[in-house]
């Protein structure tokens, strides 16, 4: 018997085998193709997901989790056939308490649908990919997703309070809880995120909420040049002055966003720097002013500011579709958009994004770059066409170079996407490079323990 | 399509407002981005070989064209766009298991009676008794669309109790013999068929108190043929279309007034587009109300949008205007152009999908703490009617109209 009829015994119509049912779960947002699963099962409860792992695990058959199916890197393509388990069914939010600080949800509730529900209590779940509005609870765990907020509020890993697991051998565990605090040996919550689905699945997420913020302003600055907008940031900073968003973007992405928004920008911008700050109602007027004074030094081509919720929102969700609608720059329509994540500390930004402008030009590529200038985090839209092999060389030479001057800044090859299948190669190099090569061993024994006949996920994050 | 889906990176903030996929249980292809990326191998598998075996129909045939993809698609992609065409290529093939057979019954009935169900005749029983002003070229047009809701909702159950296989069995019969279809006017539902005839009236007594005089084709009135364009036949509907202005030339028409959406949309969108001489004025009626003098009210409503007025090119926002004038008007979580479809569209071919949207959206808009909840379309009333507070917003401005005090809505 199959792996599907095997499934279908216990689940029925919840397990898809039919070529065109299948084919959308081949990939995620990445321009990784993977291959025709042999089924997919979307199941209800903890319950089902823990049924179809022990079958799974019985008959050593692949397992790929998917989320929102908004990975960057490949996480969610299964690359082997066997099962793809969706787990967008398990939607519900559970439980929200805001007095002890947290909402309980499963794993398929997507980011944007959680803070909607959330705002109407005065509360907020912080991390917010610019994928948000597809991301999903479990997804965004899984990659340590990060997002425009991350200036202020960290990544994901810093808003998990506890979560319930299905191991790939079927058994259920619980880590973490509901409390602000614990200490309670190792903190299998955290190994979790970032885990890209390799070590079990997530099924609930007991996740911290904060209220949110008063009121909010946004100081919209125009540069000739990056150097002196991430000179304003470090600045802000030094000043005490956390953004609650810092973003900057290049001309493309002004383009881009002035394509698929409508919104304008002075002719001579080069990068925008955009910067939030939250603060009491009675407050946001000094801090912006402030704010406002210390990036005019800076000596910005314009700079607006603006406390109108609607302009704010029309510009944030133009950001956070960026990634998209950057399509618009591409010369040919055969080229697809491979998207690059580095961090470094916030500090060396101008001179990695520099480096970044020279390695472009070196591989002969055609780069959109905007990021997170708050947190040092840049993000490179690559257009490539990918049937040609001398561009593929070309987009991984790139990619390449511009982990090894993140490297040399101090920085990280991924800073939110995770690793998935596009980044192995680049994490073996941090660790070589940062001469802890032995990290990649641990994580092996890590994964074999939970996970010993290797049928989560494999060939993600490292092979 | 190639030029369609080749915008898309598959990020997938499509499928997260997309009212099919949740009500499939999730299945991808009966979501936004599953079509898409149907497209695309459908479209990779025929330039590779020229053929492809895919069964794309359940797909394409399932979306409701609302467009909320539309809305939410950085890039532009149209996951709607996408399925017409799909609808189209099925059309084209004229296959089993391309192409539903139940689409092809409907449109050789429409064409064969101006009329899906060949209930035309009945269709004109609404104004009996009704005043007209024969030799005006202002046409209050019906489109049979009202009217129409009193077969469809009774069908979409015959055809749930039959199952899939005995109805496309029949479908294919009537399809080759579409007389047949006129056995569906049996299936009536009496006390829908009595709501909308008063909706009806309510609009003919709304128009003639904003002092305006027009004609009504009465049983000559034919459908605008928004199904035939709605499930993939451009070339039916370039010949249907053609009669339909045909009968507006005989009757002099110089002003189409519309009662609903779909026809609104289609007379100003995709007659424009496929008619060179379709120089006709298409006006809502709601149009001519902004005028009338209406008793304002206290009543807490909240407005279920219409996907055709707020998702569409026309962006007509008229009853929003209206009826917040009129009432304290809650919208719903998702408004304006987050705005969700009633389900309706899908009624007749995927009875369970359409019947898991309607029941999320109604929810949706008790959950408003409104009174009452107004519609502004008939597919939209007959999907939502689940209990006794939805309305037409016909019946709503008639009351208005009716009542003696004006008291002003408090804030």
């Amino acid at each position: 018997m199959n792996i599907a009829d095997r499934l279908r015994l216990v689940h029925g119509s919840t397990v898809l085998t039919g070529r065109e049912e299948i084919i959308p779960y081949m990939r995620d947002a990445s321009y990784f193709g993977g291959k025709l699963p042999d089924a997919v099962i979307i199941p209800g409860s903890t319950r089902e997901v823990a049924e179809i792992m022990g079958i799974c695990n019985d008959m050593k058959v692949q397992v790929t989790t998917r989320g929102g199916g908004s990975s960057l890197t490949g996480s969610s393509v299964p690359m082997s056939g066997g099962v793809v388990i969706s787990m967008a069914r398990m939607n519900r939010i559970i439980e929200t308490k805001p007095s002890d600080s947290y909402v309980v949800a499963e794993p398929g509730v997507r980011l944007d649908d959680l803070n909607r529900e959330l705002g109407k209590i005065g509360f907020f779940y912080p991390p917010d990919p610019a994928s948000s509005m597809a991301a999903t609870v479990g997804g965004t765990i899984s990659t340590n997703a990060g997002g425009l907020r991350a200036a202020t509020y960290g990544t994901t890993k810093e808003w998990i309070l506890g979560l319930e697991v299905v191991l790939p051998t079927g058994e259920v565990i619980e880590t973490g809880g509901r409390t602000l605090k614990r200490s309670k040996g190792y903190d299998l919550t955290a190994l979790m995120a970032g885990s890209e689905g390799t070590l079990g699945i997530i099924t609930r997420a007991i996740l911290k909420i904060w209220p949110l913020p008063e009121a909010t302003g946004r100081i919209m600055a125009y540069f000739r040049e990056i150097a002196p907008a991430g000179r304003a940031i470090a600045e802000l900073k030094t000043q005490g002055m956390v953004p609650y968003i810092a973003e900057f973007m290049d001309r493309l992405s002004l383009e881009s966003i002035r394509t698929a928004k409508g919104l304008e920008f002075p002719d001579e911008a080069q990068y925008l720097l955009l910067v939030d700050f939250a603060s009491t109602v009675e407050s946001l007027d000094r801090v912006m002013d402030r704010a406002a004074g210390i990036v005019r030094t800076f000596d910005p081509v314009s700079i607006v500011t603006t406390r109108s919720r609607e302009e704010m929102e029309k510009m944030y969700e133009a950001r956070k579709g960026l990634y998209s609608s950057a399509l618009s720059q591409r010369d040919s329509p055969d080229e697809y958009v491979v998207i690059g994540d580095v961090v470094v500390p916030a500090s060396g930004l101008p001179d990695t994004l520099e480096g970044i402008r020279e390695a472009a030009k070196r591989f002969s590529l055609k780069v959109v770059l905007f990021g997170h200038i708050g947190d040092g985090n840049v993000h490179a839209n690559i257009f490539a066409d990918l049937s040609r092999e001398e561009v593929r060389k070309n987009v991984d030479g790139f990619q390449m170079s511009i982990a090894g001057i993140a490297l040399d800044h101090g920085g990280s090859v991924s800073a939110e996407h995770g690793i998935g299948l596009e980044k192995k190669e680049l994490l073996k190099l941090e660790f070589e490079k940062r001469g802890s090569s032995f990290t990649m061993d641990l994580m092996r024994k890590i994964k074999s323990s939970f996970d010993p006949n290797d049928i989560l996920n494999r060939g993600k994050i490292f092979d | 399509m190639k030029e369609e889906v080749e915008k898309c990176v598959n990020c997938g903030f499509c499928e997260s407002v997309c009212p099919t996929l949740p009500a499939s249980g999730f299945r991808s292809i009966i979501g936004a981005r599953g079509r898409v990326d149907l497209g695309k191998a459908f479209i990779a598998e025929m330039n590779d070989s020229g053929v492809s075996d895919l069964k794309i129909s359940e797909s394409f045939y399932s979306c409701l064209d609302c467009f909320a993809c539309l809305q939410v698609c950085p890039a532009g992609v149209n996951a709607g766009k996408v399925s017409g065409i799909g609808r189209e290529i099925a059309a084209i093939s004229g296959q089993h298991g391309l192409e539903k057979p139940a689409a092809r019954m409907i449109v050789e009935a429409t064409m064969k009676f101006l009329n899906p169900l060949g209930v035309r005749e009945k269709c004109a029983g609404w104004a009996e008794g009704l005043a007209f002003n024969n030799d005006s070229e202002t046409l209050l047009y019906t489109g049979n669309m009202y009217q129409l809701m009193a077969y469809s909702a009774s069908l979409g159950k015959l055809k749930m109790r039959l199952g899939e296989k005995i109805t496309d069995f029949m479908a294919r019969i009537i399809s080759r013999h579409p007389a047949a279809v006129r056995m569906s006017g049996m299936a009536v539902d009496r006390d829908m068929r009595k709501q909308m005839d008063t909706f009806l009236r309510d609009i003919y007594s709304l128009l003639v108190s904003a002092g305006l005089k027009f004609n009504y084709l009465g049983e000559d009135e034919p459908y605008p043929g928004t199904f035939i364009y709605d499930l993939g036949y451009k070339d039916k509907f370039l010949e249907y279309g053609r009669q339909v202005i045909s009968i507006f030339r005989k009757h002099n028409v110089r002003t189409i007034i519309t009662v609903d959406p779909h026809t609104y949309d289609i007379l100003n969108v995709q007659y424009r587009k496929y008619f060179n001489d379709f120089d006709f004025r298409v006006i809502h009626y709601l149009d001519y109300l902004r005028e009338v003098r209406f008793a304002a009210t206290r009543e807490k409503v909240t407005l279920h949008e219409p996907c055709h007025f707020t998702l569409r090119e026309n962006n007509y926002s008229v009853p929003s205007e209206l009826v917040s004038s009129l009432a304290q008007l809650t919208y719903p979580d998702r408004s304006g152009k987050r705005t969700m479809c009633c389900g309706g569209p899908d009624e007749l071919l995927f009875g369970e999908i359409s019947g898991k949207i309607s029941e999320e959206r109604f929810n949706q808009l008790k959950a408003t703490g409104a009174e009452r909840i107004i519609t502004a379309c008939p597919i939209c009333y007959a999907n939502l009617r689940k209990d006794g507070t939805v309305v037409d917003i016909s019946q709503f401005l008639m009351e208005r109209l009716k009542a003696d005090e004006v008291p002003e809505p408090s804030s």
